[in-house]
């Protein structure tokens, strides 16, 4: 089998929803290609924006991080990244020393934040308790409240993270199927809040399958921490991952479909299904808030009533 | 025919009599996926339809693991 663009014979893949063979040089360029035109249609970056890479490690942040530091080279951007170690026994610890390494190799600020130092709790404590609400509720509202601050420490004007289109395609069907309109009016490649306490967000690997980024990454020889979070088993996203991963085998552009698709509605659901929140300071922590508390402050409140032992 | 196999840190020496043996027979007789999977054959990236010749290392790289 050859490259399908410069006749190589030395092919590391062959994509299933077009047919296209390319070579490593030509796979990089495609990819590279690629976000470079999603971060250009998405209006991602401006010149002189200071974006903050939210960097665990893996190989969706530590692309993110490779590629955004292309536009860092030529002067467009500036970038700077944060760690969050969640406390998991086992698994963290290798990711935060890889993340660590990048950013020392490229010369970018960089900070790792504790969920211990940030609320008094780690992971792996919060799953001791007897009642809680699943890993995975707790990791996203947690690494989003240490992200946001980050942010305004760093003084970021935007936050990327690594999520790929195995990401955006669960994140879309999850929300179909649970109902949940107010989710997929919020979903998107941008995330953007009327609180300036919220840094605006950006996700410039939306559009490329998450093989593909790990091949990238093994490709242009790039560090990555391979493991699996031991708590993943326990999320319905990974059962909804599931069912599509079974799909595509037989329709290897499902996931581009339902991204595509999504794309062309969700200006019309954002119109009609988005409220304008205001936004007050949590009177705990201080962290813009809908509500009288944020939902981190609710959470931790909510495990210290159920557990009494907090 | 005798070929290697490298995964997580761990290396076994197999043998096979069948001719043009591919990646993908080695896949699928080790019921891993090639969606979860990158394969490398004497060190370089090589896809599923590769066949493997006597001597190779055949080395497999785990880079979805869900969640």
């Amino acid at each position: 089998m050859e490259c399908t663009k410069c006749g190589s014979r030395h092919v590391i893949i062959q994509r299933k929803e077009s047919g296209q063979a390319l070579c490593k040089r030509c796979f990089i360029e495609s990819v590279d290609k690629k976000v470079r035109h999603t971060i250009k249609k998405e209006k991602f970056l401006k010149k002189g924006d200071k974006v903050l890479v939210a960097l665990s490690g893996g190989k969706d942040s530590v692309v993110t991080l490779e590629i955004l530091n292309s536009y860092r080279e030529r002067n467009i951007i500036d970038l700077c990244a944060v760690t969050i170690d969640e406390g998991i026994a086992g698994y963290r610890a290798e990711g935060v020393e890889i993340a660590k390494a990048h950013a020392e190799r490229l010369g970018i600020p960089h900070k790792v934040v504790t969920f211990k130092e940030s609320f008094g709790i780690d992971l792996d404590e919060i799953m001791a308790y007897e009642k809680h609400r699943g890993s995975c509720t707790y990791c996203g509202v947690f690494r989003r409240w240490i992200i946001n601050r980050a942010a305004r420490d760093f003084g970021a004007t935007k936050i990327a993270t690594g999520h790929n289109l195995d990401d955006e395609s669960e994140a879309i069907l999850m929300n179909y199927l649970e109902g949940n309109t107010e989710n997929m009016a919020k979903i998107g490649p941008k995330t953007e809040s009327n609180s300036e306490m919220f840094t605006v967000k950006i996700k410039p690997l939306r559009e490329i399958p998450e093989r593909e980024i790990g091949l990238y990454a093994l490709a242009k020889g790039l560090d990555i921490h391979l493991a699996g979070c031991p708590y993943a088993h326990e999320s319905f996203r990974m059962e909804v991952g599931n069912i599509i991963k079974d799909l595509s085998k037989e329709h290897p552009t499902i996931r581009f479909s339902l991204l595509k698709g999504f794309d062309k509605i969700r200006l019309a659901l954002r119109e009609e299904l988005t409220h304008d929140y205001d936004y007050d300071r949590c009177e705990i922590c201080g962290e813009p808030s809908s509500n009288r508390l944020c939902r981190a402050c609710t959470f931790l409140e909510e495990l210290e009533h159920d557990n009494d032992r907090l | 025919m005798n070929y290697t196999v490298r995964m997580k840190g761990k290396v076994e020496e197999k043998t096979s009599e069948k001719d043009g043996l591919k990646v993908q027979d080695v896949l699928d007789e080790m019921e891993l996926s090639s969606e979860t999977i990158v394969s490398k054959i004497n060190g370089e990236i090589v896809i599923e339809d590769s066949v493997i010749e006597d001597g190779d290392e055949v080395e497999f790289i785990q880079i979805i693991y869900g969640g």
